[in-house]
C-alpha cells in the first residue's frame, strides 16, 4: 500500500512534462473563467463614459460625461435612491441577524423535538419565490400603513434574507463549543459579559458572512421592493430599471457602477471570511 | 424543561416572521386566489380563477420555458461550479487574486447582471462588435439570436454568470473543510485522479452542492428581474405572467395572479421535498 | 365570548372615536378641500397647498423629462405657492393607477398616497370608470381660461369624456423615424410600408403590445385595413371587431415572416425599438412624441442623420394629462400644480426645444398677444416634423374601449402564431 503510493507520488512529480502540460490546462481554465467573470462587466463601464456609440463601433464614436453629471444631479434622485438603499439594507442586515442568531443557535447546538419542521420552515422562504408571498401580503400592508414606507420594504426583504442569516449561523453553531460559555461564566461573568467576550468573537467571521449576504440579497431586490415600496421608496434597482428600459444605456451603465460598488466594499471587508481556514459559507451547503 | 424553553425562546423571532410574514402571506395569497378576502368585501369563494390559470395555454407554455430555463442554468452552473471549485482547491500563484474575482460577482445584482448580458451580447451588443472588429459578422443580425430569444440563451448565461460562484464557493468551502485525508487514503489505496474524483470527491461534496443547486433552482424558477428585462416577450416565465396579471388593471386578474404565484411556489415545494428524499439516501457528510 | 366582543366593540369604538378626533381637527381652522372644496375659493385652496408635498407619479425614464419637472417646475411652485414637489419616477403609468387601486381595494379612501398622475387613454379610462379620480376642479383653476374645453381633442381622452376629470398637459403625434442616409425614399402610406417590409425582410419591427408604442403601430394597420378611423372613436362594438379584426390579424401575419427575428419575437417597448434602429439592425423606429426625435439626436441615442416624417395617410395623435386620485392626500397643492402646469410659462419652458421639446395643450388664441407671438417664434430641430405636417395628418386615437380587446387578440392572434 504505501509502495503503491510512492510509486503514484514519483509517477505524478517525476514527469516535468506532465506537470507542464497541467500547469497549461490550469493557465488556461483560469484565464477562461476570469474573462467570463469579468467581460459582462466591461461594456457596462464603458457605456457610462459615452455619449455615442453605435453599431459596429468597437469603442464610442464620442465620449462623454453626460451620464455621470446626471447621475450626480439632484435630479437624478441617485443619491437618495442610493441613501435609502443602503438604510433598507442595513435595517435588513440588522434585523436579521438579531433574529437568525438565535434560530441558528438553537439549530445548531441543540436537538429537539420537532426540529426537522423548523428547519424545513426555516429553509422553505429560499424555495417559494417571494413574489408568491408578497403579492398576498400588499393589502394587508396597504390598510396597516406598511405599504410604501421604508419598514415594509425591510420586513418583506427579511423573508427571503432570514434563511440564508439562520443557515449560515446554523452551520457556525454546529462547530462551536458551549463549554467555554460555561466556563465564563462559573467564572462569574453575567450573561451579557459572556455573549459579548464569548460567544461573538467565536462566530464574528460566520457573523460576517451572514452579514454579507443579507446585505447582498436585500440590496438586490427589486420586485418585492416596487411592489410594498410602491415607487415611494425609490431604491437604485428600481431606478436601474426604469432607465434600464427606457434604453438610456449610458445612464443604465453608471448607475449599474454604482449599484455594483458598495456590494464590492462589503466583499473586501468579509471576503477573507468566505473561503480558507475561516470559511462558513459551508453551512449554506451542510 | 428550562433547556426547552430555551430553545424555543432562540427560535420564536425567527419562528414569528416565518409564520407571520411567510406563511401569512401564502394564505393570503392562498384565500386570494379562491377569490375570498372578506376584508375587502369577497366573501364568496370560488375557483374560478384555477380554472383560469389551468385552461390558458399560455399558463403552459410559460411553464415549460420556466421549468426550461431553471434547469439548464442550474445543470450548467452545477458542473462549471464544480470543476471551478476543483481548479481552486490547487494552490498556484495569484490564488487570492483568483478567488476574490470569483467572488465577486456574487455581489452583483441580478439586475446589473441582465443589463450586463444585454450590452454583451444582444445583436448589435459588446461581442457582436467585436465579431465585426475582425470580420466575422457584416450586421447584427449575422450575430447568434441570444436575448429576447426562443431559447433564453442570454438569461440562462446569465443565471450561471451568477448561480457558478454561489454553488462553487459553497462546494470550495466543503472541499476545504473536508481536507486532504479522504484523498491521501484514496491515493494511498492506488486510485488514479479521475478514480479519486469519481469515487471521492463527488460523493462527498454531493449532499452539500445538491442543496446549494436546489436554492439556485428554486431561485432561477421564481425570479423576475432577468426575464423582466432580457426575455422574449410571448411566451413569457410564470413569475413575470403572474406578475403581469397582478398589475393589470383589471382587477379580476388578481386571483389569477395569485392562483399562478401559488402553483410556482407548489412546484418549487414539491421539488424541496423531492429533494429531502433523495438526499436521505446519499451518506451524509458532517 | 360575550365579554370578550363587548370588549372588542368598545375597543374598536374608542378607536374610531380617535380616529375621527384626529381625521377633521384640521377643520376646525377652516375649510377642507377634501369635503369642502366646491365652496372653497382659490385663494383658499393656495393657503390650504402652501406646505404640502405633492407626490406626483410619472414615467421616470427620461433624464430630460424629470429634469423639466424635478429641477424647474419643483422649484417654481416651491417659490411660488411653498409647495414641495416630489417627481417619483415608475416604471409605466400602470403602476401609479395599479397603486390607487390597491388602495380603493383595502378600503385607504382617505389620504391616498398618490396626489397626481401624469396619464392619459386606457389609465384614464380605467381610473375614471373606478371612481378612482378627483373631478371638476378646472373651473376653480385661473389658467383653466387657455384650455378650449370645446376642441374634441381635448375634451375627448382616446374617445373617453374627460368631463373635467384630467387637466390636459401637452400634444403628441406619431412619426416614423428613419435615417435618409440608409434609406432615400421612405414608404409614405401603410401600404408601401407592408410592401417594404415584405420586400425588405428583417429591417423593420414594432414593439409587442400591449406596449403603447407598439399599440400605436397596430391602430394604424387597423385604419388602414378598416379604410377608416370612424367606427372606432366610438364605444366599442362587437360586431365591427369580428369584422374587421380578422382582416387585422392576417395583414399582421402576412407581413410578420419579413420582420426583424421573423417576427418570433418583438422588442419589449419603444426604448428597444430605438436601440434597434440606432445599431443599424431595423430601418424604421417611431416615435409618439415629434420632438422627442430632435431630442434623441442630441442625446447621442440617435445617429446625427437621423430624420422624421409622416405619413400621408395620416398619423395618430393624442394629449396626454394630469390626473388627481379621489383618495389623494394634498387635493389642494395638487390643483395648484396642475393649474401652473398649464401656465403660459410652464408650458413655453415645456415646448423649448432645449428643454423638452413637448407641444402646448393651451389653445394658443386664449393666449394674450405676446404670449401666442412667443410659441410661434420656439425654434425646431431640422429632423423633426413641422406643426403644419403633424396637423395635416392628424388621426384620433380610437376610443380607449377598443384597445383591451385589440392587445389581447394581438397576443391570441398574432404573438401566439409565429
Amino acid at each position: 500500500m504505501v509502495l503503491a503510493g510512492l510509486r503514484e507520488v514519483a509517477a505524478e512529480g517525476g514527469s516535468r512534462a506532465l506537470w507542464r502540460r497541467r500547469s497549461l490546462w490550469r493557465w488556461l481554465a483560469i484565464g477562461l473563467l476570469l474573462t467570463w467573470l469579468i467581460l459582462p462587466l466591461v461594456p457596462l463601464v464603458i457605456w457610462s463614459f459615452s455619449f455615442s456609440w453605435f453599431f459596429p463601433s468597437t469603442l464610442p464614436s464620442r465620449w462623454g460625461m453626460r451620464a455621470w453629471e446626471y447621475a450626480f444631479s439632484p435630479t437624478a434622485s441617485v443619491l437618495p435612491a442610493l441613501w435609502d438603499t443602503i438604510v433598507i439594507a442595513g435595517g435588513t442586515v440588522f434585523l436579521s441577524l438579531l433574529i437568525g442568531v438565535p434560530a441558528g443557535r438553537a439549530l445548531g447546538l441543540h436537538v429537539f423535538r420537532g426540529k426537522r419542521i423548523v428547519e424545513f420552515l426555516v429553509i422553505a422562504p429560499t424555495i417559494v419565490p417571494p413574489l408568491a408571498v408578497v403579492l398576498g401580503i400588499h393589502v394587508v400592508f396597504i390598510r396597516l400603513g406598511l405599504a410604501d414606507t421604508v419598514i415594509g420594504v425591510i420586513l418583506v426583504h427579511l423573508i427571503p434574507v432570514l434563511p440564508y442569516v439562520t443557515l449560515v449561523m446554523t452551520g457556525v453553531f454546529a462547530n462551536y463549543d458551549p463549554e467555554f460559555e460555561d466556563q465564563a461564566r462559573s467564572l462569574g461573568a453575567g450573561w451579557v459579559r459572556t455573549i459579548w467576550y464569548v460567544m461573538l468573537p467565536a462566530i464574528f467571521p460566520g457573523l460576517m458572512v451572514a452579514g454579507l449576504f443579507a446585505f447582498l440579497i436585500s440590496w438586490s431586490q427589486y420586485v418585492i421592493t416596487l411592489l410594498i415600496g410602491g415607487g415611494q421608496v425609490q431604491t437604485l434597482p428600481l431606478l436601474l430599471y426604469s432607465f434600464a428600459r427606457s434604453g438610456d444605456n449610458a445612464l443604465t451603465g453608471a448607475l449599474s457602477v454604482i449599484f455594483i460598488l458598495p456590494g464590492l466594499l462589503m466583499l473586501l471587508l468579509t471576503s477573507r471570511f468566505l473561503t480558507g481556514r475561516n470559511q462558513v459559507i459551508g453551512g449554506i451547503g451542510r | 424543561m428550562s433547556s426547552r424553553f430555551k430553545i424555543l425562546l432562540l427560535l420564536t423571532p425567527a419562528l414569528f416572521v416565518i409564520c407571520v410574514l411567510f406563511l401569512g402571506g401564502l394564505g393570503l395569497g392562498l384565500a386570494r386566489s379562491f377569490n375570498y378576502m372578506p376584508v375587502i368585501g369577497l366573501t364568496e369563494p370560488s375557483f374560478h380563477a384555477y380554472i383560469a390559470v389551468f385552461t390558458n395555454p399560455e399558463f403552459y407554455q410559460s411553464l415549460g420555458l420556466s421549468l426550461y430555463i431553471s434547469i439548464t442554468s442550474t445543470v450548467i452552473s452545477t458542473v462549471l461550479a464544480v470543476a471551478c471549485a476543483l481548479l481552486l482547491r490547487e494552490s498556484f500563484a495569484g490564488k487570492r487574486t483568483v478567488t476574490f474575482l470569483f467572488q465577486l460577482n456574487l455581489t452583483i445584482p441580478h439586475v446589473v447582471g441582465a443589463v450586463a448580458m444585454l450590452f454583451l451580447l444582444s445583436q448589435s451588443g459588446f461581442l457582436a462588435r467585436i465579431g465585426y472588429l475582425f470580420g466575422i459578422i457584416d450586421q447584427p443580425s449575422e450575430f447568434p439570436e441570444m436575448i429576447y430569444d426562443d431559447y433564453a440563451i442570454g438569461i440562462i448565461l446569465q443565471y450561471v454568470w451568477k448561480e457558478t460562484p454561489f454553488i462553487g464557493l459553497i462546494a470550495l468551502a466543503i472541499l476545504q473543510s473536508m481536507g486532504d485525508d479522504y484523498e491521501s487514503v484514496a491515493r494511498s489505496l492506488g486510485a488514479n485522479r479521475w478514480q479519486r474524483l469519481f469515487y471521492v470527491i463527488i460523493p462527498l461534496i454531493t449532499p452539500g452542492v445538491m442543496r446549494a443547486c436546489i436554492v439556485a433552482f428554486a431561485f432561477t424558477f421564481g425570479a423576475f428581474e432577468v426575464p423582466y428585462l432580457i426575455g422574449k416577450t410571448y411566451p413569457t416565465v410564470l413569475p413575470v405572467l403572474a406578475y403581469q396579471s397582478y398589475t393589470d388593471v383589471d382587477l379580476t386578474l388578481r386571483p389569477e395572479a395569485m392562483a399562478m404565484a401559488l402553483v410556482i411556489a407548489l412546484i418549487s415545494t414539491i421539488l424541496i421535498v423531492a429533494y429531502l428524499r433523495v438526499s436521505r439516501r446519499f451518506v451524509r457528510f458532517d | 365570548m360575550f365579554a370578550k366582543s363587548i370588549r372588542t366593540t368598545g375597543a374598536s369604538l374608542c378607536l374610531a372615536a380617535a380616529l375621527s378626533l384626529a381625521g377633521p381637527s384640521s377643520a376646525f381652522a377652516g375649510k377642507e378641500v377634501d369635503s369642502d372644496w366646491p365652496n372653497m375659493t382659490w385663494e383658499e385652496i393656495l393657503a390650504e397647498a402652501e406646505g404640502q408635498t405633492v407626490n406626483w407619479y410619472m414615467w421616470g425614464g427620461s433624464d430630460i423629462i424629470n429634469s423639466y419637472v424635478g429641477n424647474w417646475v419643483a422649484a417654481q411652485v416651491k417659490e411660488r405657492y411653498g409647495i414641495t414637489l416630489k417627481r417619483i419616477g415608475i416604471d409605466s403609468t400602470v403602476d401609479a393607477v395599479n397603486k390607487v387601486l390597491g388602495e380603493k381595494e383595502a378600503g385607504v379612501s382617505r389620504g391616498g398616497s398618490v396626489d397626481l398622475i401624469w396619464i392619459n387613454g386606457r389609465n384614464f379610462q380605467t381610473m375614471k370608470q373606478g371612481g378612482m379620480l378627483f373631478c371638476d376642479y378646472m373651473q376653480k383653476m385661473p389658467n383653466d381660461q387657455y384650455i378650449n374645453w370645446d376642441d374634441p381633442t381635448v375634451a375627448f381622452d382616446f374617445g373617453i369624456p374627460v368631463d373635467f376629470c384630467e387637466v390636459p398637459w401637452g400634444r403628441a403625434q406619431m412619426v416614423m423615424v428613419y435615417d435618409p442616409t440608409r434609406l432615400e425614399n421612405p414608404p409614405k402610406t401603410i401600404p408601401e410600408l407592408i410592401q417594404w417590409v415584405k420586400d425588405n425582410p428583417g429591417r423593420f419591427t414594432y414593439p409587442a403590445p400591449p406596449d403603447f408604442t407598439g399599440m400605436f403601430f397596430v391602430k394604424h394597420v387597423l385604419y388602414s385595413t378598416a379604410g377608416t378611423y370612424e367606427p372606432f372613436i366610438g364605444p366599442f362594438d362587437q360586431t365591427v371587431y369580428d369584422d374587421v379584426a380578422p382582416q387585422l390579424w392576417s395583414t399582421l401575419n402576412d407581413m410578420a415572416p419579413a420582420l426583424w427575428r421573423r417576427g418570433e419575437t418583438y422588442p419589449a417597448d419603444r426604448a428597444a425599438l430605438h436601440q434597434l434602429f440606432a445599431n443599424g439592425e431595423i430601418d424604421f423606429t417611431v416615435a409618439t412624441h415629434p420632438d422627442s426625435v430632435g431630442k434623441d439626436i442630441d442625446k447621442g441615442t440617435f445617429p446625427p442623420t437621423t430624420s422624421s416624417y409622416v405619413l400621408d395617410d395620416g398619423t395618430v395623435g393624442d394629449v396626454h394629462y394630469v390626473a388627481i386620485p379621489y383618495n389623494a392626500a394634498h387635493k389642494a397643492a395638487a390643483m395648484v400644480v396642475a393649474n401652473y402646469l398649464i401656465s403660459p410659462e410652464a408650458q413655453l419652458e415645456k415646448a423649448k426645444p432645449s428643454v423638452w421639446g413637448v407641444r402646448t395643450a393651451l389653445d394658443l388664441t386664449r393666449l394674450p398677444d405676446e404670449w401666442q407671438q412667443r410659441f410661434i417664434d420656439l425654434p425646431r430641430h431640422p429632423a423633426v416634423v413641422s406643426d403644419a405636417d403633424l396637423a395635416r395628418a392628424a388621426l384620433p386615437q380610437p376610443n380607449s374601449e377598443w384597445v383591451k380587446p385589440f392587445e389581447d387578440g394581438w397576443r391570441k392572434n398574432v404573438a401566439a402564431k409565429n
